[in-house]
């Protein structure tokens, strides 16, 4: 679903990517794990063209994405969606106006729009709260919010920058069942850029472990399954009696 | 109503309609131009949308020469191309000209700050959803920066009313002008007292309804 060829990529002088190549196939879910610094995110942009690389080609479902021309590159990017650590929702617009907005910008029919808009909400588990602007929202469901955005246009890969590195435990493992779900149910590709390992651990099927912007391996995983967190005090006692333990 | 007030009646709604004038061509190429500016501004410079040092170098160059000039050598100097646009250089017509730049000038900055406060994040996501420059600019930039656009305005318009009070000087009228004329000039305190209090009572309605009504949009 997506090849990276030979990628390199420089800022001033630092080269942040380093003739990387790497194939996701479709229906994974592929973690991209490292230190920070190591270009984790960088390459992740590279996916859909954020990042301009210096040299190398990018190919998703393909389409060459470093041949095309601007044009060729928005339509591209509809069918690729994304997702960031800090949401980058449009605080000045509802939940529903928020998904709503990249069916504006393809020109999904305006009688389509309502319908989609409620399908990916409701996908989500957010279709009460669609009134609601993102300031009323705790950090998992402005995720969630902007996952159901970018399923609107029925993309076939959805790239995640730190999807959950400014989330809880509990809504991390909220986001993550959602991520699980579009994978499964809806057959998306998913890459995952994180830097937590229980993350990368829990969902996915592929990880590349990269370090000072090269891939150092790229390996079949067994998801491990969401770890859900007991919100009861007690839980957080025990946990902290356990570690105690441990290094007595 | 203080006798005064009555014996001037006719000259204050006249000048007052002339600040109006003055103040709504103002208001008028802020959002018409000077808006397009200021979105300019951001949008090329560096690393942004847009990127070009050519057009951000000149509109930035241009924007800073003019908000140099104290404002009444601005009018003095700009005579000529008033001259040319309007077909003379005096009357409240031809002070609309000298109004209309400083207005575009100022608005265009305040406009410039307003867009760089919308997290980079914002359009990145946009971009990310193959948004063209205009659905960058209408459906995120300007929905995001909308309450800060307005507070600028406010701002703008209310330099927009001092500004206007200088243009006695061709001729343009006002009431600036006419609490010179008459209440300074003429010896007239109470007359100047009450324009200043006209004044302050303006300028506070346009801050409260300015204020208002960026609260109102305001749901970051």
């Amino acid at each position: 679903m997506i090849k990276l060829h030979q990628l390199s990529k420089k800022y001033e002088k630092f080269e942040a990517i380093q003739s990387v190549s790497l194939t996701v196939n479709k229906g994974e879910i592929h973690g991209i794990i490292g230190a920070s610094g190591a270009g984790k995110s960088t390459l992740l942009r590279l996916m859909n063209l954020l990042e301009m690389p210096d040299a190398g080609e990018v190919e998703v479902d393909g389409q060459t994405l470093t041949k095309l021309k601007s044009r060729e590159l928005r339509q591209a990017r509809k069918s690729i969606g994304m997702i960031f650590q800090h949401f980058n929702l449009v605080a000045n617009k509802t939940v529903y106006e928020n998904v709503l907005v990249s069916l504006e910008l393809s020109n999904v029919l305006r009688k389509e729009r309502p319908g989609r808009v409620m399908e990916c909400l409701r996908f989500v588990g957010l279709e009460s709260l669609m009134e609601k602007y993102p300031a009323q929202l705790s950090g998992g469901q402005k995720q969630r919010v902007a996952i159901a955005r970018a399923l609107a246009n029925k993309p076939k890969v959805l790239l995640c920058d730190e999807p959950t590195s400014s989330l809880d435990p509990n809504t991390t493992a909220e986001v993550l069942g959602v991520l699980e779900n579009v994978n499964k149910s809806l057959g998306v590709t998913i890459v995952i850029v994180s830097h937590e390992m229980d993350v990368i651990k829990s969902i996915c099927t592929k990880v590349t472990v990269m370090a000072n912007g090269k891939v150092f391996e790229t390996l079949a995983t067994t998801p491990q399954g969401i770890q859900t967190i007991d919100n009861h005090p007690q839980y957080f006692v025990d946990q902290l009696k356990k570690d105690k333990m441990d290094h007595a | 109503m203080p006798e005064i007030l009555v014996q001037y009646q006719a000259e204050i709604v006249r000048s007052i309609g002339e600040t109006f004038v003055m103040v709504g061509v103002s208001i008028l190429a802020a959002i018409l131009v000077g808006l397009p500016v200021g979105t300019l501004l951001f949008l090329c410079r560096k690393g942004s949308v847009l990127e070009n040092r050519f057009i951000f170098s000149t509109l930035n160059l241009l924007v800073n020469i003019i908000r140099s000039f104290p404002f009444l050598l601005l009018v003095v100097f700009l005579i000529p191309f008033t001259r040319i646009i309007i077909g003379t250089a005096i009357g409240t017509a031809a002070a609309t000209v000298p109004l209309a730049i400083i207005a575009i000038a100022h608005y265009s900055r305040l406009v410039e700050q307003s867009l760089l406060d919308v997290p980079k994040g914002v359009i990145e996501a946009a971009i990310s959803m193959g948004a063209t420059v205009r659905q960058v600019i209408f459906k995120f930039l300007y929905v995001e920066a909308r309450s800060g656009l307005v507070l600028g305005l406010t701002t703008s318009i209310i330099s927009f009313i001092s500004y206007s009070t200088i243009m006695g000087v061709v001729g343009g009228g006002g009431i600036g002008d006419f609490a010179i004329r008459y209440g300074y000039q003429q010896f007239k305190t109470e007359l100047m007292m009450y324009m200043i209090i006209i004044m302050v009572i303006f300028v506070q309605l346009i801050q409260f309804t300015g204020t208002t009504i960026a609260r109102r949009i305001d749901k970051r």
